[in-house]
């Protein structure tokens, strides 16, 4: 079992990379925000890791914070590009960063 | 265990790369529900039960419906298209696979593990032998509402302000232009 830290470590790191790129190259809004999503689990993963191996319980705490507050960043986004959608725009992010010049 | 541990970590891997290279949303959503259970596979397997329930509640739940819910009132449809070989995705893939050695090696810089499996330097006070003797829901919710109570409070102000948020983003009514 404790053979398995760097494996918990490499898979986040990975994750995380994976979210990062999703970010950078999608265009579309909602896909930015599962990447973003994807970088969150990342890190809850190695907050829950180190504390496991570390034998503290901060990690597991500020892991169900994290998880608090990508559900409220999901939330508040959605909610945006809803209102972006109605009015009228199309839903892709180069095309929005023109618009608000 | 490491056989549990090398099925959840390709899963995990494969639905986040599913996420970025989907050509349609809802199949980037789908991707998401999959990595997120099998990291509550990878949570149950780090002895953090309560996490793993609460992710499943919560991202593979409610996040995630939310997420289905939105795509299918605005129905984007396959209006990006991403071959695999272009070349924003080459670039991208090796910018994932540089990303992934440097944080990695950060991650685990300084850390070393005796061939026992146990760190050098200062454990917390939370053995695993304790916390399964105690309860592990217990210990967290002690913990929560005790040592973390200040970002546990900070925690449903946040909720409350998205919550508000959410309310007026979707009612005020923007002029089209």
């Amino acid at each position: 079992m404790t053979g398995l830290f760097p494996g918990f470590l490499i898979l986040s790191a990975a994750m995380f990379s994976v979210g990062a790129v999703g970010v950078l190259v999608r265009r579309n809004p909602l896909v930015v925000f599962m990447s973003i999503e994807l970088m969150l689990n990342a890190a809850n993963l190695a907050l829950i890791t180190y504390a496991r191996y570390t034998h503290t319980m901060a990690g597991q705490v500020f892991a169900l914070i994290v998880i608090a507050v990508a559900a409220s960043e999901v939330v508040v986004g959605l909610a945006l590009i809803t209102g972006v959608y109605r009015s009228g725009h199309k839903l892709n992010l180069d095309e929005l960063s023109e618009m608000s010049e | 265990m490491t056989v549990i541990f090398g099925i959840a970590a390709v899963l995990a891997f494969l639905g986040a790369v599913g996420v970025v290279l989907s050509q349609r949303t809802l199949y980037s959503a789908l991707s998401l529900v999959l990595n997120m259970v099998a990291l509550a596979v990878l949570f149950l397997l780090l002895d953090a039960q309560f996490v793993a329930a609460v992710q499943i509640i919560v991202y593979a739940g409610a996040v995630m419906v939310l997420f289905v819910f939105i795509i299918a009132l605005l129905s984007p449809g396959a209006e990006e298209r991403v071959r695999p070989l272009e070349l924003r995705m080459l670039f991208g893939g090796g910018l994932a696979a540089v990303f992934t050695v440097v944080i990695g090696r950060l991650a685990l810089n300084g850390i070393t593990v005796t061939s026992n499996g146990h760190f050098h330097g200062v454990l917390g006070p939370f053995s695993p032998n304790l916390v399964d003797s105690h309860g592990q829901v217990q210990t967290l919710g002690e913990q929560l509402f005790t040592t973390y109570l200040l970002p546990f409070e900070v925690t449903s102000l946040l909720l409350l302000v998205a919550a508000v948020g959410a309310v007026y983003l979707s009612k005020h009514r923007r002029v089209s232009p």
